[in-house]
C-alpha cells in the first residue's frame, strides 16, 4: 500500500511540475529546460527552514514557492529583455552551477545529500493524506494552467509565440508576460519541491539535473505540449514506466542511464512520429468562452 | 493643422548603409502622407525607427509633443502609435478575431492581478473590446471570417487584419508599410475606405506604397525618399510628375 501511495504522490508531484513547464515552454514558447533547479530550489528552502529555524512545514513550502519564484526571474529578467535562447543558455548554467554550488555546501547537505527533513501530515494523519494533498495540489495546477491559457493571458501568450515585435507593437509588454510566466511555472515547481522534500524527507542535489529535466520535457512532448491533459498523461506514462523498468531488477548503474535513453528516445520517436503528443492541441487557440458572439 | 508625430534631424547608418540622413517630417492630424522612393530608400527603416524596432544614431521623435525617443515600443504603441507590417505579421494561432482582440492600447486582462481580483471587470472590457473588434471587422469587410485562422484568408484580406488590428489601437499616428502589396480586387477599395475614413476622424496616416495610383488618390501629400534623405516634398501628383524624382525612382 506504501509504495502505491508512494507512487501517486510522485505521479502527482510530476503533473505539477509538467502542466507548470507546458506554461512555460508549450503556452508561453519560452525556450528552457530548467525546470527541476526551481524545484530544487523549492525542496531546499523549505527543507531548510522546516528543519533548522522550526519554521511549520506549509509556510516553509510557500517560501520555498516564492525563492522558486525570486530567484527565476532573476534568471529571466536579463536573458528575456534579448529574444533568442538566451534563456535556455542562461537557466542551464544556473541549474548545472546550482548543483555543483549545492554539492559543496555542506551546511545543506553537500553531494551526499540533505536528510532528516521534517515530515508533514504522514505521521498525524498518514500517507493517504498526502497523496490527497499532492493530488488536489497537482489538479488545482491543472485548473489554474488551463485557466491562464485559455483566457485573456492565453490569447497574450499564443500571440507572444507567434511573432514577439508585432505583439509588442501592440502596445504589450513582452518582456514583462515572459518573466511572469517564467516566474509562475517556476513558484509552482517549487512548491512541488517542497511537497516532495516533506514526504521523502531526503534531497540531493543530483536528482535535479538534466536527467529530470529531460524527464519533465519528455512528459509534455509525450503527453502533447499546449493542451490540458497532455502533461497529466505524459506525467503518468513517464512516471510508471521506469517504475515498469525497475521489476526486471537491473542495477542501478543500468537502470538510471536507461531511463535517460528511454526519455531521450520517446522525445525523438514522438517528434518524428506524433510530434502533437499523445493529446494532440488544436493549433487554433480558443478561448474559454467558445465561439465569439457575431453581430 | 495638428503636429501629431514631429522627426527631427534622424540620422542612422548600418555600417556604410545610410538608411536616414537628416530626415525631418511631420504628420499632421487628420491627413494622408504619402512616403514614396524606390526599393532600400530609407522608408521602412524610418517607420522602424519611429516605432522604436530600430534606435537611431541622433535626431529626436515626438509623438503629441511628447518625446518618445527613450521609449520602448510597446510604450510608443500604448501613447497612440500603431503600425502594419510589409511582411503582415500576423498570429497565426490566432483567428482573425483574435488577432484584432489583442490591439487595444489598454489590453483587458493584461496585468495578472487584474485577472485575479477583478475578473468581472476585465470581462466586461473584454466584451466591450470584441463589440468593438466586431465593428471594426464589419468596417474592413472583415465580419465574414473573423473566426476564421488568418493562413486561410485570403491575402488581401490578410493585409486588411492588419490594418483592423492596428485600428484597434485608436491609434494617434498610423503607419502602413506598403498596405497595397498584393492586394487586389475588392480588399484595394476597402482599404482605401478604411484608410480616408482613419484620417478623416483626425488620425495622422502615413503610407508607404509602391502602387502609384493608390498613393496618387489617398494622400493629401507625399514624400520623396531616396537613400535615407527626404529629397522632396509636394502633392503626389507634383512628385510624379518630376522628372528628375522619376529618373531615381526608376533608375532611368
Amino acid at each position: 500500500m506504501e509504495y502505491i501511495v508512494t507512487i501517486i504522490i510522485l505521479v502527482g508531484l510530476f503533473v505539477i511540475l509538467a502542466a507548470s513547464f507546458d506554461l512555460i515552454i508549450g503556452y508561453c514558447g519560452l525556450i528552457s529546460i530548467a525546470h527541476p533547479i526551481f524545484y530544487a530550489i523549492g525542496a531546499y528552502t523549505s527543507a531548510m527552514l522546516a528543519k533548522e529555524a522550526g519554521v511549520p512545514v506549509p509556510l516553509a513550502m510557500l517560501i520555498g514557492a516564492g525563492a522558486a519564484l525570486v530567484s527565476s526571474i532573476l534568471v529571466a529578467l536579463p536573458s528575456l529583455r534579448v529574444s533568442g535562447d538566451y534563456l535556455l543558455i542562461a537557466s542551464i548554467g544556473f541549474q548545472l552551477g546550482l548543483i555543483e554550488l549545492a554539492k559543496h555546501f555542506h551546511e545543506i547537505g553537500g553531494a551526499g545529500g540533505l536528510t532528516n527533513i521534517p515530515p508533514f501530515l504522514i505521521r498525524e494523519v498518514g500517507r493517504e493524506a498526502y497523496a490527497v494533498l499532492v493530488v488536489v495540489i497537482a489538479a488545482l495546477t491543472v485548473w489554474f494552467v488551463r485557466w491562464m491559457a485559455t483566457g485573456p493571458y492565453g490569447r497574450m501568450m499564443s500571440a507572444l509565440r507567434d511573432d514577439e515585435l508585432a505583439f509588442s507593437m501592440l502596445g504589450r509588454n513582452a518582456i514583462w508576460v515572459k518573466v511572469s510566466v517564467f516566474g509562475i511555472g517556476s513558484a509552482i515547481a517549487g512548491l512541488a519541491g517542497g511537497l516532495y522534500a516533506h514526504y521523502f524527507r531526503f534531497i540531493e542535489p543530483d536528482q535535479f539535473g538534466l536527467l529530470a529535466s529531460s524527464a519533465v520535457l519528455t512528459m509534455v512532448v509525450v503527453g502533447g505540449m499546449r493542451t490540458t491533459w497532455g502533461p497529466v498523461v505524459g506525467a503518468i506514462v513517464l512516471q510508471l514506466l521506469p517504475q515498469a523498468i525497475t521489476f526486471f531488477g537491473l542495477p542501478p548503474s543500468v537502470l538510471g542511464p536507461l531511463q535517460g535513453i528511454m526519455f531521450t528516445g520517446l522525445v525523438l520517436v514522438f517528434m518524428f512520429m506524433r510530434p502533437q503528443g499523445l493529446v494532440a492541441a488544436s493549433d487554433l487557440w480558443r478561448g474559454r468562452e467558445g465561439g465569439a458572439r457575431h453581430d | 493643422m495638428t503636429d501629431v508625430l514631429r522627426i527631427r534631424d534622424l540620422n542612422k547608418s548600418f555600417g556604410g548603409i545610410v538608411v536616414a540622413d537628416e530626415v525631418n517630417l511631420d504628420l499632421h492630424a487628420g491627413r494622408v502622407l504619402g512616403l514614396i522612393g524606390p526599393n532600400g530608400a530609407g522608408k521602412t527603416s524610418l517607420f522602424n525607427l519611429v516605432t522604436g524596432v530600430v534606435k537611431p544614431d541622433t535626431g529626436s521623435i515626438t509623438l503629441d509633443g511628447q518625446s518618445i525617443d527613450n521609449l520602448p515600443i510597446y510604450q510608443r504603441a500604448r501613447l497612440g502609435l500603431a503600425r502594419t507590417w510589409q511582411n503582415l505579421r500576423l498570429f497565426p494561432s490566432l483567428s482573425v478575431l483574435d488577432n484584432v482582440m489583442l490591439g487595444p492600447r489598454d489590453y483587458p486582462g493584461e496585468k495578472l492581478t487584474s485577472l485575479i481580483f477583478d475578473a468581472r471587470g476585465v470581462a466586461r472590457r473584454q466584451a466591450e473590446e470584441q463589440d468593438r473588434a466586431h465593428a471594426i471587422l464589419k468596417r474592413t469587410g472583415l465580419a465574414g471570417v473573423a473566426q476564421s485562422r488568418v493562413q486561410d484568408i485570403a491575402y488581401g484580406q490578410q493585409k486588411l487584419v492588419g490594418v483592423a488590428r492596428a485600428l484597434m489601437n485608436d491609434a494617434r499616428c498610423l503607419l502602413l508599410d506598403e498596405p497595397m502589396a498584393g492586394v487586389e480586387g475588392q480588399a484595394y477599395g476597402a482599404i482605401q475606405r478604411v484608410v480616408r475614413d482613419i484620417a478623416e476622424s483626425g488620425v495622422a496616416v502615413c503610407v508607404v506604397e509602391h502602387n502609384v495610383a493608390f498613393v496618387r488618390d489617398l494622400c493629401d501629400e507625399g514624400v520623396f525618399m531616396f537613400a535615407g534623405k527626404v529629397l522632396a516634398r509636394g502633392t503626389v501628383g507634383e512628385l510624379i510628375a518630376d522628372p528628375r524624382l522619376t529618373e531615381l525612382y526608376f533608375g532611368t
